[in-house]
């Protein structure tokens, strides 16, 4: 780390309460705001066959209504506190987060064990939000160009259903969706023994202690769920599809490889090697392909970290005239030549520099604190890796970059789902 | 699982509310007529900087839409002292970011990085403002990558409600530009952009805000160096034409073919930014369609699960602005939707909102305001919109009572003004084959676009 850089850890109070509900206190009181974050261990990875999309679905059903709070209440409790709140799925974990005037924990911790305890599911209810969820789905998915290519390059990258159907799901298993097939998933994967509570802010930690034992402490734990196999063999699942997008003004590719679990050196390794090659205006693809060769309209890359098998893409819309496969052979040429090669000086000093900022930016505000530290209590049972993270990442030399680009991306194992724009009126 | 509808308990009261208060920042002025804000904050090592001209998209001379827009993306790309790679590396070999960008009003010229970094990308951004050099390969680049962009904006139906909806409302005023066209981009020249960077990029008609981690003396020295020998110049104040009187309710159609749902927009002009209502709109804005717990959403979305959500914003600009409706709903309930729509519309104007709808509207509205300045991106951007708009310089001291102050009677006021359904425009982005029967009913005039923009 650069010698003037002191970067204070984050204060850390890490305990159980006797129904099996972890809790993770984050005390901070720079600004007079608190976050709460519920982080349950259930994604779409649970679903089973002909179930797909339910995950999702259910996490609307915790803003129906509970013993307490009626439809839509949980919105307005918290928007007329002044807060603001929302909930996510992934195919890891579905989270609930809010963040209040500081003055205002009660209420939120109140309304997170309300649902905790007591879901409250109508027919009508779901019905609705069934709805809600297929606009969704058109608004993000059907009716966007391109909108559909992760969900379908998933599919190409993983053989086993947990980790290659989409968290959206399909229509036709929205609408199969049943009332008891949301009492049951209550029942099974939203028990405080599956979940975990991470406080951040402007709190006291004795009265935040004895308010989450308040609203808490008496909801009943469940026997957890059994343990999901993720496990996937090396080879993807195929490695070519052409895929007709009805929206979509011009061509496009998406490339996709199977890599090893987030957390993982090797995983490490290819997420700084992601950053190397397309991530800013400075990174190799972007330099060869939209400045260079002039050849990109867009270009774009990321890894997708999970507790298995995960995997990381590059894609690209191309100019309307250029020829595809001639640009798929420079992503192939400058990942050859950082298997061959490594990073150079320039590049190790450019990605020590942006993860410190990366780690000093997510510090700023008591959600993205909360996020990060329910993130690694539940998947790793461990909160202090919020402090050690950097560390870890910053331990990564440039030979461990090189061997696992060599190993994971410089491969022909990959998916390589083709864009071809289907004609529009 | 509970389905009962058993006693109820009420929700905890809160703990002893906590003071916020965001102190006033120092503030100079160069000889040159740059102002210069700072606002020391130690809480995190990290620094941000804005550099902003009162001057934006708006202000491009007649016949040269998109040059000021091309000139904030260019400075970036090559300065007399580096290439476009060079400043690219330099700024990321810092972890910082650096870049500019025009809106209707304004053009800013933004960074940030560690404060150990400060000085440094201080000096990039003088060096981008003050001496770009507009390679020519770079702006050929920028020529036809930005009509790319603008071919790729026509499949995206966000982007052609918003196209019409501005052009509905805002008439022969340059807001009712939505983007320039790929010919005006295209024609862009060198010169152009070499000239109006000259005459816009003025230091008494800009001002520099920095946020963070900074030692007052070194920074004031350092923009003294960087900035003091910065030229002054002259700028005349454009004249706009005022946007339209509307009459009657309009219906302009995108036909999209093979849209998924139909991207709703309704609207009319409402208030500039510094307008005395802006507080009572802010209010009933919020009764109305701002979040997710206001009336518009809970109707279309939470009732009658027509879309994923549906809302009404009010859109502040310098000199005028827009109050809009908006949602994405499925084919079949456009006319549903439309009708829920001009409902509430209707009802926030001929009923007074309730007691408990105001109380919970300017509650949300007070209580937010820490949550937005928690990270210093989000304190910068309250301190330059200050700034920039010429609010008063209690303006985020008094927010919240401000708030506070508004009554029952001046938000129906306020929507009696400024929400008006029997003189809105209607855009619909959608499949017109499947909508046009269910849109018709809503008014007497149809017009049918494509997605290039053209009428059919």
């Amino acid at each position: 780390m650069p010698a003037l850089f002191n970067l204070q850890p984050l204060e850390l109070i890490d305990y159980t309460i006797a129904n099996g509900l972890r809790v993770v206190l984050n005390p901070d009181h720079a600004i007079p705001v608190v976050s709460i974050a519920v982080y349950y261990n259930v994604g779409s990875r649970n679903e089973r066959e002909g179930r797909t999309g339910f995950a999702h679905l259910f996490e609307h059903m915790m803003f129906q209504g509970s013993a307490n709070v009626p439809k839509a209440g949980h919105f307005q409790h918290i928007m007329k506190a002044g807060g603001t709140m929302n909930g996510t799925t992934s195919s890891e974990r579905t989270n609930y987060y809010e963040t209040l005037p500081a003055n205002q924990l009660p209420l939120g911790l109140w309304l997170e064990s309300d649902r905790m305890r007591s879901l409250a599911v109508t027919q009508e209810n779901l019905d609705n939000q069934r709805d809600a969820v297929k606009e969704e789905k058109r608004l993000r998915y059907d009716n966007q160009p391109y909108g559909q290519i992760f969900d379908l390059i998933n599919e190409m990258i993983y053989k086993n259903f947990a980790n290659s159907h989409s968290t959206i799901g399909s229509m036709e298993h929205l609408d199969a969706a049943t009332v008891e097939d949301v009492q049951e998933f209550f029942r099974i994967y939203y028990a405080p023994n599956n979940a975990v509570l991470v406080l951040s802010g402007a709190f006291e930690v004795d009265e935040a202690k004895q308010l989450i034992e308040t609203y808490f402490g008496d909801i009943a734990s469940q026997p957890l769920p059994a343990e999901l196999d993720v496990t996937e063999p090396p080879e993807v699942a195929a490695t070519y599809r052409e895929w007709e997008d009805k929206l979509a003004p011009f061509p496009a590719f998406l490339i996709g490889w199977k890599i090893p679990q987030r957390r993982t050196p090797e995983f490490y390794a290819l997420y700084l090697a992601g950053k190397i090659l397309y991530d800013g205006e400075s990174s190799r693809l972007y330099q060869k392909l939209v400045k260079g060769e002039e050849s990109v309209i867009q270009l774009f890359g990321f890894t997708d970290e999970r507790r298995g098998p995960s995997s990381i893409f590059i894609g690209a819309i191309p100019k309307p005239e250029k020829d595809l496969s001639q640009i798929r052979e420079i992503i192939s040429e400058e990942i050859r030549d950082l298997a061959a090669h490594g990073p150079s000086s320039e590049e190790m000093e450019k990605l020590e520099n942006q993860l410190i900022n990366d780690a000093v930016r997510m510090r700023q505000s008591s959600m993205s604190r909360a996020q990060a530290i329910a993130e690694f209590t539940l998947y790793d049972g461990d909160p202090e890796l919020v402090n050690r993270e950097l560390e870890e990442l910053l331990a990564v030399t440039p030979e461990q970059i090189r061997h696992a680009v060599g190993t994971f991306i410089n491969t022909d194992n990959r998916a390589l789902l083709d864009v071809v724009p289907a004609g529009r009126g | 699982m509970n389905t009962s509808t058993a006693p109820k308990q009420a929700p905890p009261s809160p703990l002893a509310p906590t003071a916020f208060e965001i102190p006033r920042p120092f503030k100079t002025k160069l000889e040159n007529g740059l102002e210069v804000v700072l606002f020391e904050n130690s809480r995190l090592p990290l620094v941000s900087y804005r550099l902003a001209f009162y001057q934006g998209d708006i202000n491009d001379p007649p016949g040269k839409t998109g040059l000021t827009s091309a000139i904030a993306s260019m400075i970036t790309e090559g300065t007399e002292n580096y290439t476009s790679k060079q400043l690219a590396e330099k700024v990321e070999r810092l972890g910082a970011s650096l870049n500019a960008h025009s809106s209707d009003d304004f053009t800013i010229v933004s960074a940030s990085s560690l404060s150990l970094y400060g000085t440094e990308v201080l000096d990039l951004l003088a060096e981008v403002t003050l001496r770009p050099s507009f390679p020519e390969n770079e702006l050929d680049l920028y020529r036809r990558n930005t009509v790319e962009h603008l071919r790729f904006q026509r499949s995206q139906s966000s982007f052609l409600a918003g196209e019409q909806a501005a052009r509905l409302i805002y008439g022969d005023h340059p807001y009712a530009v939505a983007s320039p066209q790929p010919s005006d981009v295209e024609a862009l020249e060198r010169d152009t952009l070499k000239a109006f960077h000259a005459e816009a990029y003025i230091p008494n008609n800009a001002i520099l805000i920095a946020v963070g981690d900074i030692s007052r003396e070194e920074f004031l020295k350092e923009v003294e160096e960087q900035f003091g020998g910065w030229q002054q110049g002259s700028r005349a104040a454009n004249e706009f034409p005022t946007p339209p009187v509307r009459e009657k309710r309009t219906i302009t159609i995108v036909d999209r073919v093979g849209s998924a749902q139909s991207n709703i927009v309704l609207g009319n002009t409402a208030i500039d930014r510094t307008s005395a209502d802006y507080f009572p709109a802010l209010v009933m804005n919020q009764v109305l369609g701002a979040g997710a717990s206001s009336r518009v959403f809970m109707n279309l979305r939470e009732e009658k699960g027509y879309t994923y959500g549906a809302y009404t914003r009010l859109n502040t600009k310098r000199l005028a602005g827009d109050i809009e409706a908006t949602a994405e709903v499925r084919n079949e309930v456009t006319g549903d939707s439309l009708k829920e729509f001009f409902y509430e519309l209707e009802r926030i104007r001929n009923e007074d909102v309730r007691e408990d709808e105001i109380a919970d509207a300017k509650s949300f509205l007070t209580g937010v305001f820490p949550i937005r300045a928690e990270t210093q991106e989000g304190l910068t951007n309250l301190i330059v919109n200050q700034h920039l708009y010429g609010l008063p310089a209690d303006y985020l001291e008094t927010y919240r009572d401000k708030i506070d102050a508004v009554s029952i009677a001046e938000v129906r006021a306020a929507a009696e003004k400024y929400v008006r359904p029997a003189e809105m425009a209607i855009v619909v982005v959608g499949d017109e084959k499947e909508i046009l029967d269910q849109v018709k009913p809503f008014a007497d005039e149809v017009e049918i676009y494509d997605t290039e923009g053209n009428k059919k």
